[in-house]
């Protein structure tokens, strides 16, 4: 059943956002981004599939499939996972710049509390 | 050369500063302003390369280029196109030639930092320039995506890049939060259009588009708006912008400010106008407008009671922001042109004042206005490039806000939109009284008894041309208006403004778009009485703005930018949610 994930997908991703808006925790805030971006990555697997698809993998289909037939045939959509390849690149990368600059906060202002960290407002 | 030999070059356009970025840190070894000098020379060849095609591009061409030589079939396209147009290299243009002008302006200023510090600089710099040329010149919508995000890291990183101050990593963490959220919608509102319609270049989803809207669409519209609008740093996604540029050295100020936010509002501009088309009965336009119209009083009312001179100058950007999109919204040809002279505009006169608060930090350490004063008779060059900045944002002719602010005026009384006009007069009022009270306060006043600055250095040569440089820009832009506008601007409404036409030049590599020539009359009586009135209003507005700025109403206003992580993530989820309702809601209905 494809609808239990775009179910899970919105659960995964409404967590994230509560925890980006109410959590004061740096790190907390970086958990919720994290767990936010990894639903983006089930909802696009999600939207990718097809009723019955295999993978999209042209090498040495299953059974019976010869690569021209799978080409022919029914594949999940590798556009769409290519989406989410480049993005979990992309994830990586500001999750590397999230923490390193969260690291410093503490090294700086000795805590982890956002509210604490607020000198710039007005 | 043939069209098709300059189409061929565009990917240079992006390849020459990538490929520099990669190397300044390594030519950091060779010597310390190595890398400045290599960013300088890659920046030139960029703006030289992209000149080469101005003419085509400018006369009404659409040079499209697909890479690797995946050519669509049939009108179905597989490979990643760019193409150039003239609203997007009228983008990467500024980018190139205000991009060598920053740097010039770092190796100045900066340039006694260590071998390791300017190498990154070089890098991230010349990183962005790249993101940002790469997403004006893009014509699919996932390549867009990329370019977003490779501009969004080089921003976070330049942001906490001067570690001395624990403020700079605030802003960092402001910016990251605010722009991954800002990314996740425009991840997922490209995935949406492309499950749909199975498109991502411009000109396909465009003609896939032209039927019926489905609410998806629509969907991913709001969330493309929302994800591009927090680059552009529009209220109320604007939470990052005035952290990170108060934290940034000058010319990154000036980076972030003329150009980077820029991004924001010329992908929406794309999307909106050349992607899906307006006229399709929606309320895409007006959700446009009210985002810009709160953006432009917004901005300018914070920038009122700013002490921070790089604060002040940064909420004046929400508010420029605001108008440029307001322009966009009129569409029609006299506001589109002057959202894209705007954005021409924008990118000087707000450089020019960045690099002028980032000269006085340079001079004397001052970056409260309250500690500044007399400035004018200590450095009359300073004072003299900073005040042609502010008369030109107040729009006073002949510098060169005067024309595109009068477009954009002009759009809104011949669409007969009398209350966005009072708005927009309302936001040039506050804007004239900020910038007023800040240069009346830095510059011509006395300094206030009691203050000692922390030193007292000498501007360098390059930080006197460059300054020099922008500022005649403002006035050569404002005297020339009519080749301006018929050369530039003109085309760039033409080509936002003929979707099918865009469609066509990118899908067949290459085409032709009308030019709508722009009505515009430099001494059009009520343009001038509008500048008259904004000023005469704004004296005591400004006076007003000195005198309440300890008030409780006025503290009470402040405190609505409460500088909590979670409040800026909340109000863009807010403006996020409220987009995705009111274009979904129509189309429900």
């Amino acid at each position: 059943m494809i609808v239990v994930n775009y179910l899970a997908a919105a659960a995964l991703f409404a967590t994230g956002l509560y925890a980006v808006l109410t959590k004061r925790n740096l790190i907390k805030i970086v958990m919720g981004l994290s767990l936010m971006e990894g639903s983006t990555y089930l909802f696009l697997i999600s939207l990718a599939y097809r009723a019955k698809s295999t993978a999209p993998v042209l090498l040495s289909p299953p059974g019976h499939l010869g690569p021209r037939a799978l080409a022919h045939g029914n594949v999940a959509d590798p556009v769409l996972q290519n989406f989410c390849l480049t993005a979990i690149v992309i994830g990586v990368a500001v999750t590397g710049v999230f923490l390193a600059v969260t690291v410093r906060i503490v090294q700086h202002y000795k805590t982890l509390d956002a509210d604490r960290v607020r000198d710039l407002r007005g | 050369m043939s069209r098709a030999g300059l189409s061929s070059l565009l990917p240079l356009a992006v390849a020459i500063p990538l490929a520099a970025a990669a190397i300044s840190p390594l030519a950091a070894r060779l010597s310390r302003r190595a890398p400045l000098v290599l960013s300088a020379l890659a920046l030139a060849a960029t703006g030289g390369l992209l000149a080469v095609m101005a003419p085509t591009v400018y006369g009404g061409r659409i040079l499209s280029h697909f890479m690797g030589h995946w050519l669509p079939i049939g009108g179905h396209a597989l490979g990643i196109a760019f193409a150039a147009d003239a609203w997007g290299i009228t983008f990467a243009l500024a980018t190139a030639f205000l991009g060598l002008l920053l740097v010039v302006y770092t190796l100045s200023e900066l340039g006694d930092l260590g071998r390791r510090e300017l190498g990154g600089y070089s890098c991230l710099f010349l990183l962005l320039c790249a993101a940002l040329i790469g997403a004006a010149l893009t014509a699919d919508l996932f390549n867009l995506f990329v370019w977003f995000e490779v501009a969004a890291l080089a921003s976070y990183a330049l942001t906490a890049f001067f570690l001395e101050r624990p403020i700079a990593l605030e802003a960092a963490f402001k910016i990251l939060v605010l722009t991954t959220i800002a990314s996740f919608a425009i991840f997922i509102g490209a995935a949406l259009i492309y499950a749909d319609h199975g498109a991502l270049n411009f000109g396909q989803i465009h003609r896939a588009l032209a039927g019926h809207l489905r609410p998806a669409d629509l969907v991913a519209l709001a969330l493309l708006i929302g994800g591009f609008a927090t680059k552009a740093g529009l209220v109320p996604f604007h939470g990052w912008l005035p952290d990170a540029h108060t934290a940034a050295p000058g010319p990154i100020s000036a980076l972030f400010s003329g150009l980077m936010v820029n991004l924001g509002v010329v992908a929406i501009g794309r999307i909106v106008l050349d992607v899906y088309t307006p006229a399709v009965g929606h309320h895409v336009l007006g959700l446009l407008m009210v985002l810009g119209l709160i953006s432009a009083v917004g901005g300018a009312l914070f920038a009122l009671f700013q002490d921070d001179l790089k604060r002040l100058l940064a909420y004046d950007t929400i508010s420029q922001m605001g108008v440029l999109v307001v322009g966009l919204a009129t569409a029609t040809v006299g506001g589109v042109a002057g959202a894209g002279y705007h954005l021409i505009d924008h990118a000087l006169f707000k450089a020019l004042l960045f690099l002028c608060a980032g000269s006085i930090v340079h001079m004397t350490g001052a970056t409260k206005l309250s500690e500044m004063g007399g400035f004018g008779r200590r450095s009359p060059l300073l004072a003299a490039a900073f005040t042609v900045g502010a008369l030109a944002i107040a729009g006073i002719p002949p510098l060169n806000g005067y024309v595109s602010l009068g477009l954009i005026h002009d759009a809104l009384r011949s669409t007969g939109q009398a209350v966005p006009f009072a708005v927009m007069l309302v936001a040039q009022v506050l804007t004239i009284a900020a910038l007023g009270k800040a240069t009346w306060q830095a510059f011509y006043r006395r300094l206030p008894a009691g203050v000692e600055h922390e030193r007292d250095e000498r501007l360098h040569p390059g930080m006197v041309v460059t300054l020099a440089v922008l500022a005649t820009g403002c006035v050569a832009f404002g005297v020339f208006p009519t080749f301006v506008l018929d050369h530039l601007a003109a085309v760039a409404a033409g080509v936002l403004l003929h979707p099918a036409a865009y469609a066509h030049g990118v899908l067949a590599q290459g085409g032709a778009v009308p030019s709508m020539p722009v009505p515009f009359d430099y001494t059009y009586w009520s343009d001038i009485l509008v500048v008259g009135c904004t000023v005469v209003a704004a004296v005591p507005v400004a006076m007003a703005g000195m005198r309440w700025a300890g008030t409780r109403p006025v503290v009470a206003l402040r405190r609505v930018q409460t500088g909590s992580v979670n409040d800026y993530a909340a109000y863009l989820v807010v403006g996020l949610l409220t987009a995705v309702l009111v274009l979904a809601g129509t189309a429900l209905r």
